[in-house]
């Protein structure tokens, strides 16, 4: 296991050194640059300031030179937010997508398992239905509208939780609900859809003549074989819950991180997309690990390469 | 109240946005400041002689004034400033508005490495004096904008780029800088010791809530007390256009659609001007339903050298018969033409205006272009199509700020149309101190640039759309779309604990 983790590690190097490669060069690639604005600059102004952030040197010797700070845990600095460095801003606004992200990854988790192995265990009848057409409407209705919706219920018309702002915890309740709505919808069908399968095998027919109750066999034995694939699905689903969403934060006016997704590459940020860039793909590389080694203590078939 | 968005920086020399001033004229004072009217009147300075035919100006400060930790601002605080704002290692983008003082271009382009050469002088601790190198009759104007507030060496050399962080900051305004949680709110507090009495609204919370249905949601739980454009929607506007809360305000930031005359068929005048007159402006405040005002000429009202009577009217009649004049007799031969405009919703409603006006009026087909926003400024700047959207929000209040986008050495000048008429009639302008025949020339300025050789067609004129709760008052909006708070005042502060 441990070595399974040293060389994890040692493989992400490659991974996160070419995705750095990759992003530099396209972020380059796209017309325009970040001193382009309404009110055009003098060639003077932005000389300075392209001399200022070394933009003024050889691609080849800007991308030397962000390796070389990258390998000292320097991000860079912002273009836009000019007093602040990437580390700054990705610092500030990170622990706050964290908190969101995990809020509402542990709604989707509670809720969408428990409710596909509801569907799947009362197949075909009502209660299967109603799951699945929630779970539809989860996918299916866009984040922005459940925003507005859950704001206007409850925010507006009810008076009973705060429309927006990150002031105390009542203020990440619709946030976070409204987070966890397609991921508890996900998970939901690919819950029902594994447990189904499990359900055929010869093994749970023979456990059920033995005796064993329903309840016991679902939760004791087909749900630890069934979660295999809901636990894949997890570790990128993790990392895409923690590090924001963009539609989440801008309609509850939250601090996060998910906002710099989208108005970094709008800015042309440079520093600040590769920051965010590289922040998702150490977490996606963190969390596909985890989930490795959950498969491991799931079902023990599954080894990880030692 | 609601900034909409995280100020891009609180450093008055490096920022040039409007949110970042919304936070800075509240916490600073230059030597000058606006009144209601835009009128320049004493702030820091509370007297100043102009020498020299307009070459040079001395201020003088007020005794009373003092920076957040205490101590006096005196005159080498504007000197240090002033040079650090034209330093190339600073990367000012508004270094230029500065550049008519003595050495001020040739530092900033690093002809000159000594930032002493630059025109301005402490005389004594409360004197402080500065030399153009030719006369700018809009100087005046530019002391009341934010990069040209002062600074205070020591912070700057103790907390280097961390100095606009509230443990650092020292500021001299009716606020302070308390708490700067980014991207999601500032708190400034009153400043006991500000020179024109403490403000009477003792804290003021600014929120960023970037989307208006949110931030007018807020606002009617009574968390926000007042909103503006960016908290407002346009059917929100609609709903309360009745009310005694609402105000509407021009502010100076017009709409233009550009030609580039090198280009067939607007390298004629002929043609542009009939495009000119086959718009209609009075459609676009009931398109974007803010209460715009049309514009014909490039000088908006309130402005020195503004005259109701300058640019072409809607006259379709007329616009046809040029048209024809011009080879194109009701539209035919006429090449297809692309109109580029950036993705925003605003943007789009007015060229689909636009280009059903075209069609219908000249039996022109225009063919719109969307692109996001960098890639569009990206081909303005690189290779301006045929017909372009623009507009242009000013910096200080004077035509100059307006006019000077045209002429030929302006990097803002996508038209590629030039004159030496123009440009020989703003030079004039700007030298001119006495303010009757300055107007004059710039009048002249605007017809030629609308009336006779029409690069552009003006649009409209934006506007600022305010909604207060009912206990909110005196609070004030400037042209510039600048809000200033130190007069505020909450009638009910039992009810709302004397905060914004």
């Amino acid at each position: 296991m441990f070595a399974m983790i040293i060389k994890r590690v040692l493989s992400a190097i490659p991974v996160l050194l070419i995705i750095a490669t990759l992003t530099f060069c396209l972020v380059r690639v796209v017309p325009g640059g970040p001193f382009d604005e309404d009110k055009n600059l003098p060639p003077e102004i932005i000389k300075n300031l392209e001399a200022k952030y070394n933009l003024d040197k050889p691609i080849a010797e800007q991308y030397l030179l962000y390796l070389g700070r990258l390998v000292r845990g320097d991000l860079g600095v912002s273009y836009k937010y000019v007093d602040r460095t990437v580390t700054d801003i990705l610092g500030d606004a990170f622990p706050v997508s964290l908190q969101l992200g995990l809020a509402g990854l542990t709604i989707a988790i509670i809720v969408g398992v428990p409710l596909g192995t509801l569907a799947a265990t009362r197949r075909g009848t009502f209660i299967d239905v109603l799951a699945m057409f929630i779970s539809t409407a989860g996918i299916s209705v866009p984040v922005f509208v459940i925003g507005a919706l859950l704001i206007y219920v409850f925010g507006i018309w009810l008076r009973l939780l705060p429309v927006g702002l990150w002031e105390s915890p009542a203020h990440m309740i619709l946030p976070a609900v409204t987070l966890a709505f397609g991921p508890t919808a996900y998970l939901a069908r690919l819950t029902r859809a594994s447990v189904l399968e499990v359900l055929e095998k010869d093994w749970v027919r023979t456990a059920r003549s033995k005796g064993l109750s329903a309840y016991a066999t679902v939760s004791r034995h087909v749900l630890r074989n069934a979660l295999v694939p809901v636990v894949t699905v997890l570790g990128p689903l993790t990392a895409i819950l923690v590090t924001g969403s963009f539609v989440v934060e801008f309609v509850y006016a939250i601090p996060g991180m998910g906002r710099f997704f989208i108005t970094a590459v709008m800015n042309r940020d440079y520093d600040l997309i590769m920051g965010t860039t590289l922040l998702f793909a150490v977490l996606l590389i963190f969390t596909n690990t985890l989930v490795d080694i959950i498969y491991h203590f799931l079902d023990p078939r599954i080894r990880v390469e030692d | 109240m609601n900034l909409g968005n995280e100020p891009p920086s609180l450093d008055w020399h490096t920022t040039t946005d409007s949110t970042s001033f919304d936070v800075i004229s509240n916490i600073m004072n230059g030597l000058t400041q606006m009144d209601g009217e835009m009128k320049i009147v004493p702030a820091l300075a509370s007297s100043w002689e102009i020498e020299e035919d307009g070459k040079r100006y001395v201020f003088h400060l007020r005794e009373d004034i003092f920076w957040s930790d205490g101590k006096p601002v005196t005159a080498m605080d504007f000197v240090f400033a002033w040079r650090r704002l034209q330093d190339p290692d600073t990367g000012a983008s508004y270094a230029t508005f500065l550049y008519d003082i003595q050495n001020a271009y040739e530092i900033n382009t690093g002809r000159i490495k000594d930032l002493s050469a630059l025109g301005v002088e402490a005389l004594d601790q409360k004197t402080f004096a500065v030399r153009l190198k030719q006369p700018a009759a809009y100087f005046l104007s530019l002391t009341s904008t934010c990069p040209t507030f002062p600074l205070r060496e020591d912070v700057l050399v103790e907390h280097g780029s961390k100095w606009t962080d509230p443990r650092f900051i020292v500021t001299n305004g009716p606020y302070r800088l308390h708490k700067w949680q980014h991207e999601y709110k500032i708190e400034l507090h009153s400043n006991p010791d500000y020179f024109e009495g403490e403000p009477r609204v003792k804290v003021v919370k600014m929120f960023m809530v970037p989307e208006q249905s949110t931030a007018f949601a807020l606002f009617e739980n009574d968390e926000l007390d007042y909103v503006d454009n960016r908290s407002f929607s346009t059917s929100d506007v609609e709903r309360y256009l009745k009310s005694p809360r609402y105000r509407n305000l021009p502010l100076l930031r017009s709409s233009y659609i550009a030609f580039n005359v090198t280009k067939k068929p607007f390298d004629k005048k002929l043609v542009r001007r009939a495009f000119a007159m086959a718009v209609d402006r009075s459609v676009f405040p009931r398109i974007l339903r803010r209460e715009e005002t049309p514009l014909y000429g490039w000088i908006p009202p309130g402005l020195l050298g503004y005259s109701e009577s300058t640019g072409l009217r809607f006259e379709p009649k007329k616009a046809q018969a040029l048209l024809a004049r011009a080879g194109y007799p009701g539209g035919k031969g006429l090449p297809k033409v692309e109109l580029l405009y950036p993705n925003r919703e605003d943007a789009r409603l007015v060229v689909e205006a636009i280009q059903d006006q075209l069609k219908k009026n000249l039996g022109v087909r225009v063919e719109l272009v969307n692109q996001e926003w960098k890639v569009y400024l990206a081909r303005r700047k690189k290779d301006p199509p045929p017909l372009f959207r623009g507009a242009w929000g000013a910096d200080f209040p004077d035509p100059e700020s307006f006019m000077n986008i045209f002429t030929a050495g302006s990097g803002n000048n996508h038209t590629r149309w030039s004159s030496t008429r123009y440009d020989a009639l703003l030079d004039k302008a700007r030298a001119e101190q006495d303010e009757s025949v300055r107007a004059s020339v710039y009048q002249s300025a605007n017809r030629l640039l609308c009336e006779d050789e029409v690069p552009i067609i003006p649009l409209y004129l934006a506007t600022q759309n305010i909604l207060t709760k009912p206990w909110v008052e005196g609070i004030s909006f400037n042209a510039l779309d600048i809000q200033i708070l130190k007069n505020a005042v909450i009638k009910d502060p039992a009810g709302k604990d004397g905060a914004i």
